[in-house]
């Protein structure tokens, strides 16, 4: 098991890399999924699909990506997510810093949130409690 | 029946960038499979698209020497949405490495100026200097009428030549 | 000209894999032309071959519950290519499934030789979900590649296996 915390993050580049098409020197800490490295929806589940596969870890749908915000109309109010979805939101990630998120939270920047960063720290996470 | 699955050329800057049209009707064979109920423009189409706009600026860029362009490779192709009959799909594809024996692309199809497919392949180059003695003869034709069609493709929809940008020094080539 | 890039299944286990043959012909239309004479089929075909043949072993899988439609080719990499005369196979497998989506892996065979893998990653869009803008019903699944499963089933050549079993 991996706890050396520079071989999983390069794990991870790789991961990126492959499932997004993009330069592994480009698959930084702060980069976004979906504006900096140009991951679609679609790409989201198949970084999944890779990260289960590098690591051996299982990672139960909306665990990592929580896409069931979306989906679920009690988190959605139009375009903005609501109250409980912010709830909800702030428990799929716990280290990402929301304060400028929930001033605005449009569904369409909810992709913003996500970085390379979260990963790591979702991984780190897991690999930890293994 | 010739595979060919762009109608127009738009732009070219040679060993770099172009953009290519096809335009999409019911009319097209594979409508009626594909699918009686809902036709939309198979997913691998828009990619041939793509490789095919590809293949022509590899064909201008090195004076038609490549008889024959092949897809070798392509990775992570996303599609996002429909493209259905009455359309026009745009491709714009850019060049990230020219050899005389391959390259590499990435290439963006829109519709409407939407987003519908996007990703990055790599073609093989077939020359006349790889080929048998015997196949020259047809190597020469297919080189004939590749170059007649391109000269056909040189136009845009509304008549105007497309406009060719010169081609950069040698040293732009890898 | 039919869009039907499979001519049957040779092998077929549910939610597992499945493995279907084509044969390429002269006289089928999208051939391109080499300079030693002989057509080849292009790869972007052999992409769909392999996604016919993927696309009916995760939609069967699911019921046929859903609309599998192609929504990322993970990678398409081909060392050779087919020729008239030439029996292709695509064996497909089933990497990971649920109702979002399926994952596909898979190898293609020129007369038993690996030639190529196609990776792909397929959508399921219900039909009962009107948000977007779609028709009611499934439109993939049409009785032309129903119709490569019955007659695989009837043959009896090798049965379709139930999941769990084997």
């Amino acid at each position: 098991m991996d706890s050396d915390r520079d071989d999983v993050f390069s794990k991870i580049q790789n991961v990126l890399s492959d499932a997004l098409g993009v330069d592994t020197e480009e698959v930084v800490s702060d980069a976004t999924l979906q504006g900096d490295l140009g991951a679609e929806s679609i790409d989201f589940l198949d970084i999944v699909f890779r990260l289960e596969k590098a690591f051996s870890i299982k990672i139960p749908r909306g665990e990592l990506f929580p896409d069931d915000i979306l989906n679920n109309p009690e988190y959605l109010d139009g375009d903005r997510i609501t109250a409980s979805g912010l709830v909800k939101l702030k428990e799929a990630l716990p280290h990402t810093d929301l304060t400028e998120f929930e001033k605005s939270p449009d569904v369409s920047k909810m992709a913003d949130l996500f970085t390379v960063d979260t990963i790591l720290k979702y991984v780190e996470g897991r690999l930890a409690a293994a | 029946m010739k595979f060919a699955f762009i109608d127009a050329i738009t732009e070219l800057t040679p060993g770099e960038r172009i953009v290519a049209v096809k335009a999409v009707t019911l009319a097209e064979d594979y409508f009626a499979d594909h699918f009686p109920t809902f036709p939309v423009l198979p997913g691998v189409l828009m990619l041939q698209a793509m490789v095919e706009s590809a293949g022509w600026l590899v064909r201008h860029t090195l004076d038609f020497a490549p008889i024959v362009i092949l897809l070798r490779e392509a990775r992570n192709v996303t599609y996002k949405s429909f493209v259905r009959p009455g359309q026009l799909l745009r491709l714009e594809v850019t060049c990230r490495r020219l050899s005389e024996s391959d390259s590499d692309f990435s290439g963006i199809g829109y519709c409407d100026r939407m987003e519908v497919v996007k990703g990055r392949f790599s073609l093989r180059h077939v020359s006349v200097t790889d080929q048998e003695r015997q196949g020259r003869s047809t190597a020469d034709r297919i080189v004939k009428e590749a170059r007649a069609r391109f000269a056909l493709f040189l136009r845009r929809r509304d008549g105007v030549p497309c406009a060719v940008v010169d081609a950069p020094s040698q040293d732009s080539l890898t | 000209m039919s869009w039907i890039w499979i001519d049957h299944f040779v092998e077929f286990a549910s939610g597992r894999r499945a493995s279907a043959v084509k044969m390429v012909t002269a006289s089928e239309g999208y051939l391109q032309e080499l300079p030693s004479g002989d057509p080849v089929l292009p790869a972007v075909l052999m992409i769909e071959g392999m996604a016919q043949t993927a696309g009916i072993l995760v939609g069967e899988a699911r019921g046929f519950a859903e609309n599998v439609i192609l929504a990322k080719i993970r990678c398409a990499r081909f060392d050779d290519y087919a020729k008239p005369g030439d029996r292709l196979r695509y064996d497909a497998v089933i990497d990971s499934l649920d109702d979002r989506a399926g994952v596909t892996s898979g190898t293609v065979f020129k007369n038993e030789a690996p030639i190529g893998q196609v990776d792909l990653i397929f959508s399921h869009i219900n039909p009962a979900d009107r948000s977007l803008d779609l028709p009611d019903h499934n439109f993939v699944f049409t009785e032309s590649f129903m119709s490569l499963l019955a007659t695989f089933r009837n043959h009896g050549v090798e049965k379709v296996e139930q999941p769990g079993a084997g």
